[in-house]
């Protein structure tokens, strides 16, 4: 099994937790395990079996063309989506901390039913 | 100066956004003088591009795939023209809202710019974190009154919103996968060779960026959070949502569907089937939903469903005919409902009730207000003269051309409906007023001065606009046509 397929499958073990689960701290999990598989992906599709951390020194190419790198692009995308990630998540807890405080309750069903 | 054009329509908001910040008093001043700045910046260019020259900008200087590029053609130019110019008309509205602080318009103007960020930049992971920008401050928009509801429509808004994201940025990976490069230009032209040796991941990256911005436009099944969010929202956010921030979702549908996968591909994998499909029932449950609330901004937002789901249709069925009536039928919408966004934001402050039969006899109080509602919700069920009528007729059209005609019954049975919903409205609104009127229970005992020089003045010039478009359909066409061409152009040989 490749990683593409692991990172898959973990987002829709996250996409389950954001769909099936009540509580509302559950589902926000559900959406950073999300964005974890994300990254997973987008790593997997920059990996070379072999290939050398991308950086260019004296020497380390060295003229040889045969000489294989990860590929960077994904990895410094994956340090933005992180970072949005993260405030997303930040942002969710924020309102979870303020419905909590007003309604006493976590539980979706519950606050459905308020008004 | 010129050359940093596109750039500087995205910065000055932005900018401006942080001093907003930093002063109490010039927050008002500040943030219309920036969204002027940016009409200024376009209207310099737009003459230059709807004569079909195309403006590239290269962040930084790094050219070509390397780097990112804003590319401002004729289809970015009309989002653009739509973002700036409701965006300013709905900063002057929040202006007799005293309320409203600082974090309120710094909000307002990191959406705007972060709308127009997505709207021109042609790098797809750039439009995805912009995209992701502009969403973190709907949400915060949407729970700006901290009230339960609002913090529970903002909340809905956040999952669904955010899984939608995710879907979107898993495409991009499949994109940047098969083809090696993240700018919108260079994948479509990689794509033909993509598509002949790699169907399943092109269909998958499809399968997946429009699922994700399904979620973002309220596509049928996938429309659970927008009820909640636009109506809960304030006035003039429920009109930014729905006038506005819906669009962008469909702008990127568009770029994704006709300029990266290009018309062709689309139709091979018969995508433009689902899309009418799908545009079919989020037209008849809008409809159907609208019909049952007592809310009124609720209403609304779900008669917004409705008008999405005459936009998709017309771009599934995807003739040059059929496009036209979609993207006019955006900027139609767009006007249509900030419209009526605008004057329920009067009539629920003027009344105290969001209850539409707490609305009965607002014509007397209000007739100028009351006669913008009318125009507008002909408009949205598409009585002649008004804008509406000529786009849904485009569509129409369109349908009829490409042998649809079950569209044109579906979407006539929908125009009834909204008929029945509207009419509802109105005729409350020209009843005579009830007994006990509640007394009007604003936050903070502040009463909003009937006739107020900022609120009823976007409500004039959107009616105009209403009336314009719906006199002299062809102002809106000629602005649509090159945007169409351009979609069009990209057919893979």
């Amino acid at each position: 099994m490749n990683p593409v397929n692991i990172s898959l499958l973990v987002c829709m073990i996250g996409l389950y937790g954001v769909m099936s689960k009540n509580n509302l701290i559950k589902k926000i999990m559900g959406l950073t395990i999300m964005n974890g598989s994300i990254v997973l992906f987008f790593i997997s599709i920059g990996y070379r079996k072999g290939g050398l951390a991308p950086i260019l020194e004296k020497g380390t190419t060295g003229g040889n063309p045969t000489t294989i790198f990860v590929d960077p692009l994904p990895q410094a995308l994956m340090l933005t989506a992180i970072v949005i990630g993260i405030s997303v998540t930040a942002l969710a807890l924020a309102l979870i901390v303020k419905i909590y405080s007003k309604y006493k309750t976590l539980d979706i069903q519950q606050l459905s039913k308020e008004r | 100066m010129v050359v940093h054009i596109p750039i500087l329509i995205i910065i000055s908001p932005l900018l401006a956004a942080f001093l907003v910040l930093l002063t109490r008093k010039y927050k008002i001043i500040l943030s219309i003088a920036s969204l002027i700045a940016s009409i200024v910046f376009i209207s310099i260019q737009s003459s230059r591009i709807l004569y079909g020259d195309k403006i590239t900008y290269h962040l930084g200087g790094w050219q070509g795939p390397l780097g990112i590029n804003l590319v401002v053609d004729e289809l970015s130019l009309f989002f653009s023209l739509i973002v700036l110019g409701l965006g300013l008309l709905i900063v002057v509205y929040s202006i007799p809202e005293r309320h409203y602080g600082r974090t309120y318009y710094f909000l307002l103007l990191i959406s705007l710019s972060s709308m127009i960020g997505v709207i021109y930049t042609a790098d797809i992971f750039n439009m995805y974190v912009f995209y992701e920008l502009l969403s973190l401050a709907m949400y915060l928009l949407i729970a700006y009154p901290k009230t339960g509801v609002t913090l529970r429509a903002s909340f809905n808004y956040l999952i669904m919103g955010g899984v939608g994201l995710s879907f979107f940025l898993l495409g991009v990976g499949f994109l940047y996968a098969m083809t090696g490069t993240l700018d919108i230009f260079h994948i479509a032209e990689k794509m033909s060779v993509a598509f002949n040796s790699n169907t399943r991941m092109v269909l998958m990256s499809f399968v997946l960026i429009a699922t994700g911005m399904g979620i973002k436009i309220a596509m049928f099944p996938l429309h659970g959070w927008l009820p909640d969010a636009h109506s809960m929202a304030p006035s003039p956010i429920s009109a930014l949502l729905s006038g506005v921030t819906v669009k962008i979702g469909i702008y990127v549908l568009i770029r994704v569907t006709y300029s990266i996968f290009s018309a062709e591909t689309f139709f091979t994998i018969s995508s433009h089937a689902i899309l009418m499909v799908l545009g079919a029932g989020t037209l008849l449950f809008g409809a159907s939903m609208a019909l049952v609330q007592t809310d009124l901004k609720r209403l609304l937002a779900y008669s917004t469903i409705n008008q999405l789901g005459i936009v998709l249709i017309g771009l599934g069925i995807g003739t040059e005919l059929g496009l036209i009536g979609a993207l006019f039928h955006v900027l139609n919408h767009a006007i249509m409902k900030s419209t009526l966004f605008f004057c329920a934001g009067i009539m629920i402050a003027e009344a105290g009730t969001r209850e539409i039969k707490g609305l009965s006899g607002f014509n007397r109080q209000q007739p100028a207000i009351t006669f913008a509602f009318v125009i507008a919700s002909l408009g949205m069920i598409g009585i002649p003269p008004i804008n509406g009528f000529a786009s849904k007729l485009l569509i129409c059209l369109a349908a009829i051309e490409a042998g649809y005609t079950v569209l044109v019954v579906i979407i006539l049975v929908a125009s009834a409906i909204s008929a029945a919903y509207y009419f509802r409205v109105i005729q409350v609104l020209f009843s005579s007023p009830l007994e006990h009127s509640p007394i009007p229970t604003h936050g903070e005992g502040q009463v909003v001065h009937r006739g107020n020089f900022f609120r009823a003045w976007p409500i004039y010039i959107l009616t105009a606009g209403c009336l314009l478009l719906g006199l002299i359909p062809a102002l809106g066409i000629s602005l649509v046509k090159p945007a169409v061409g351009l979609l069009l152009s990209h057919v893979v040989p």
